[in-house]
């Protein structure tokens, strides 16, 4: 299925600087599942999280920059939905990887780790999306993969969050994690964001 | 002092537990106290407070792990505020938390009562009305008496095993005389390992006694640590095998040399120097 045809609509600029924050939301959720994975060993690698949130914030500002001079045949409120979920995606997974050294975290949690996989997932999605909608391809598997992988993430969420409030928890796991979790959730809820706003932007162009 | 009208509620986690769930370092007594008596515990409450105790009034029976967690000394507990299923309770509480000095303080009661709930597990019984310098006094040797003849109570001296010299005198293990650095947290797993050496500590129960609360479901901390302390040992002692992994389950102490079988001999206990 034909899409949003950058030859045709004059918004090239603009989704190749969509595929860029795809590609930085990508690195992102994969930098953050490594951490995860072997922590404490590799925590330097939230550094390397942080300096992906800094690129994010300025691929955002190119992305507004571009609607501003250059305009754009995309609904430019639809650019501005896409252009803030994909940075609410890589906020939210700095936010989890800062938190981990905020709050003095000494041991992952298997919830966390599974997590962070699922965000991996989606955002390997939503990169492979912008991709396939810069070239005007169709993007209905990652969509659905990405809607898959948020369900998934709320399960998870869900029974983390519940197992932190099983009598005899040390009240200070409970408010770490429980905050770890949420921003874990909400990374994974900002890439569904971005399956909305393209599907929207899929639907407005039959 | 601490006082609180909760039945939820967490000490912070105290420095050493042995295998019971008991503290054998000494430091102001943990009591927490099960009764509705305001007069009674607010006149004890004042007591203990100024002995610089920390106490807690539990105003609804707690389950047995949120005692655990809480690393009391003594619970003080009114069976007549318990109805009839106080019985039970402390047969339950007694039974589960084998570390924790039980002290029944109730009103009028018969032979048998008293009778029952020492042989289910009770350490002491004070009828009511009774002077709370004698409760005071009385936990005081319910807890003195717990500590001799809890299983740690004569670790003083170090733990020897393998190239491994583990000091709780000096919260601290050796190689060769030479200290592999252990941070406090370390220690008190390692010690806990060593102490029940060739038998398997399930996760639950090590980070229950050396965090000192439940462990939640998915909690990595007892592997990561148990990660650091192997690696802080094999730099000393590069040779031997101290910790072994039960996949599933948790984790068992047992020194083995390069090629050898698991040594059969119990730690060897020596007199302190310290």
């Amino acid at each position: 299925m034909s899409m949003l045809r950058s030859s045709s609509n004059g918004s090239s600029g603009l989704l190749v600087l969509f595929e860029e924050s795809g590609r930085n939301v990508e690195r992102t959720g994969s930098l953050l599942r490594e951490l995860l994975d072997d922590f404490p060993e590799h925590s330097s690698l939230a550094r390397d999280i942080l300096i992906c949130e800094q690129e994010g914030d300025r691929i955002t500002h190119d992305i507004i920059h571009e609607m501003t001079i250059n305009g754009s045949k995309l609904d430019q409120r639809d650019a501005y939905e896409l252009a803030r979920a994909l940075d609410d995606v890589v906020d939210y997974a700095e936010e989890t990887a800062d938190s981990l050294e905020l709050y003095g975290v000494e041991a992952p949690m298997e919830q966390a780790q599974e997590l962070a996989a699922v965000l991996a997932g989606a955002s390997e999605a939503v990169a492979s999306a912008l991709t396939h909608l810069r070239a005007g391809e169709d993007v209905s598997s990652e969509l659905i993969e990405i809607h898959r992988l948020e369900n998934e993430g709320d399960r998870i969420s869900r029974e983390a969050i519940a197992s932190l409030f099983k009598s005899g928890t040390d009240p200070m796991v409970v408010i770490r994690w429980k905050d770890i979790f949420e921003s874990l959730e909400q990374a994974i809820d900002s890439c569904e964001t971005v399956a909305h706003v393209i599907e929207g932007m899929r639907l407005k162009r039959r | 002092m601490q006082e609180s009208q909760s039945a939820a509620i967490h000490f912070a986690p105290a420095p050493v537990s042995n295998v019971t769930g008991v503290r054998v370092q000494p430091g102001p007594i943990r009591l927490a106290v099960i009764d509705t008596d305001t007069g009674f515990v607010r006149v004890l409450g004042k007591r203990v407070g100024e002995m610089g105790w920390q106490h807690r009034v539990l105003t609804a029976p707690p389950r047995p792990e949120d005692l655990l967690s809480m690393r009391l000394h003594a619970l003080i507990v009114d069976l007549a505020m318990l109805g009839p299923s106080g019985w039970e309770f402390l047969e339950h509480v007694c039974d589960s938390v084998p570390g924790l000095g039980v002290i029944v303080c109730t009103g009028s009661s018969s032979v048998a009562q008293r009778v029952r709930g020492l042989r289910i597990g009770a350490d002491d019984w004070i009828t009511k009305p009774c002077h709370p310098q004698e409760v005071i006094a009385r936990v005081e040797a319910v807890v003195r008496r717990r500590k001799r003849s809890a299983p740690g109570a004569a670790e003083d001296g170090p733990l020897l095993a393998g190239e491994l010299e583990i000091r709780s005198d000096q919260f601290q293990a050796f190689v060769g005389g030479q200290s592999i650095d252990l941070t406090r947290r370390e220690f008190e797993l390692l010690h806990l390992l060593a102490k029940a050496r060739g038998r398997v500590l399930e996760r639950d129960e090590i980070y229950q006694h050396v965090w000192g609360y439940a462990m939640v479901h998915g909690d990595r901390s007892v592997d990561v640590f148990v990660r650091k302390v192997r690696q802080k040992i094999e730099r000393f002692s590069p040779d031997w095998t101290y910790i072994h992994t039960h996949f599933g389950i948790g984790y068992r102490f047992e020194p083995e040399a390069p090629d050898d079988e698991p040594t059969e001999a119990p730690p060897e206990e020596v007199p302190s120097s310290a």
